[in-house]
């Protein structure tokens, strides 16, 4: 038996398996004690998840206006957010060249993206930590925006705007590969990741539509949990805090 | 479904307030699009991820939900009550995904069980518990999405049907084939719930 919803099939199962109705007020009363306790939810990540939903609108919005080349898809980076990355990438690199220079001065390690906050500025761990919160903010608010596209032919001029956004994203990624802060195992894997779905999405823009090729991009982000891995690296509200700097 | 005449005054203030802030995000204000996101988004993400079991996913399907509700705003017509509408599309969006995934995991591996139960069920037999959630589990889809959305997290029949687009009467007795067969397969441990 199925029924309807938009776009949803629901599987109610075979009737022919029916089980007797009987009535039993004390096992539905048992029940109703215990369901609550299945998936039982986490405290709702509101904030995190609002900042998601803005970025992925303001990336629409830009795409259609065709404005994405000058998008900045979270609302409280603006300008900034570009100009922060290119700068703390070639100062990072300039001090990383400077530090090769001087035996004996340690590299700097970047085991995830954590908050810049509390830190001198001119510490070169904090520049390249900024590159990678940056960097990776960008990276999970494109994805988002991805995500909400289609294949319909109205999207394709999305998909082309999110194809000039990725090359965007991608020449950051491969920059900070480069810096000492690809030297972090954990990092690095997560940057090639990056790396191999940003130049799928790229690939993609400017093509027809094309629902076999979406759903290679979307099994190699679901295979290698990049969402939530860039998640988890650039915890709720770093990127807000480190572009408000 | 709810008419006038039924409401409370209550409930009618809300809708009216509900009605308003929705034709204001429908003309681009930003302030009421995120009212209307913080009075759905906490069930929104629970029955996510109670159907889903994945905090992670549970997380996205919230987001795409709500990116697709407000990108097509203007289309709301308002027959339904805005989180109705709301519900109808992270149905659809929690579902389809589900399906996705389990025609996945069919060509590439046995499925996963997505239920978890929490350690603080009222039920302390750990047996008692992971049986529950595996029966649960077993369900036909349709049955244990009205099963979680109803006995999980009491969303009464009218919004069940909304949400699944079937009929009331449809869910009920979805409700009530689940519990038989969860009944059945719990059979052995009978003594938990007879006085």
């Amino acid at each position: 038996m199925t029924d309807h919803t938009d776009g949803v099939n629901l599987d109610f199962g075979d009737d022919d398996d029916e089980v007797p109705h009987v009535d039993d007020p004390q096992f539905d009363a048992w029940l109703l004690g215990q369901a609550p306790a299945l998936n039982s939810p986490p405290v709702t990540p509101r904030l995190a998840m609002w900042d998601a939903i803005q970025a992925a609108q303001l990336a629409s919005a830009d795409a259609s206006a065709g404005r994405i080349t000058d998008v900045r898809p979270l609302r409280r980076v603006r300008w900034f957010l570009p100009a922060a990355v290119a700068a703390a990438l070639l100062l990072g690199i300039g001090i990383d060249r400077y530090s090769f220079s001087r035996p004996g001065q340690p590299l700097a390690k970047v085991a995830k993206a954590p908050t810049p906050s509390g830190q001198n500025a001119n510490d070169p761990n904090k520049l390249y930590r900024l590159a990678a919160v940056q960097t990776l903010s960008q990276a999970e608010a494109l994805l988002t925006a991805y995500r909400a596209t289609g294949t319909s032919a109205q999207n394709a001029a999305a998909t082309l705007q999110l194809g000039i956004w990725g090359r965007q994203v991608l020449n950051s990624t491969r920059l900070l590969m480069d810096s000492p802060a690809g030297d972090d195992p954990q990092l690095r894997a997560l940057l090639n990741d990056l790396e191999l779905v940003l130049a799928q999405i790229i690939r993609l823009s400017g093509a027809p539509p094309d629902t076999t090729d979406r759903q290679l991009i979307d099994r190699a982000m679901r295979d290698r949990d990049l969402l939530p891995r860039i998640q988890t690296a650039v915890p709720a509200g770093i990127a807000g805090s480190a572009s408000d700097e | 479904m709810e008419t006038e005449t039924t409401l409370t005054p209550e409930r009618a203030s809300l809708l009216a307030t509900q009605r308003a802030l929705v034709e204001r995000a429908q003309r681009g204000d930003a302030s009421a699009q995120r009212a209307l996101y913080e009075t759905h988004v906490d069930r929104i993400y629970r029955l996510a991820f109670r159907v889903t079991g994945r905090e992670q996913l549970a997380r996205e399907l919230t987001q795409d939900t709500f990116v697709r509700a407000f990108a097509s705003l203007a289309g709301y017509r308002g027959e339904a009550s805005f989180g109705t509408w709301l519900h109808t599309i992270a149905m659809s969006v929690t579902l389809n995904e589900m399906k996705r995934r389990k025609r996945q995991a069919a060509r590439e591996a046995p499925l996963e069980d997505a239920l978890t139960v929490a350690r603080s069920a009222p039920e302390s037999d750990p047996v008692l518990r992971d049986r529950l959630a595996a029966a649960v589990a077993a369900l036909p889809e349709g049955c244990r999405t009205v099963f979680m959305m109803h006995d999980a997290e009491g969303f009464t029949h009218e919004e069940i049907a909304a949400a699944l687009g079937v009929t009331a009467g449809t869910s009920k007795a979805q409700l009530s084939r689940g519990r038989a067969k969860l009944r059945l397969a719990l059979a052995e441990f009978a003594e938990e719930w007879k006085p």
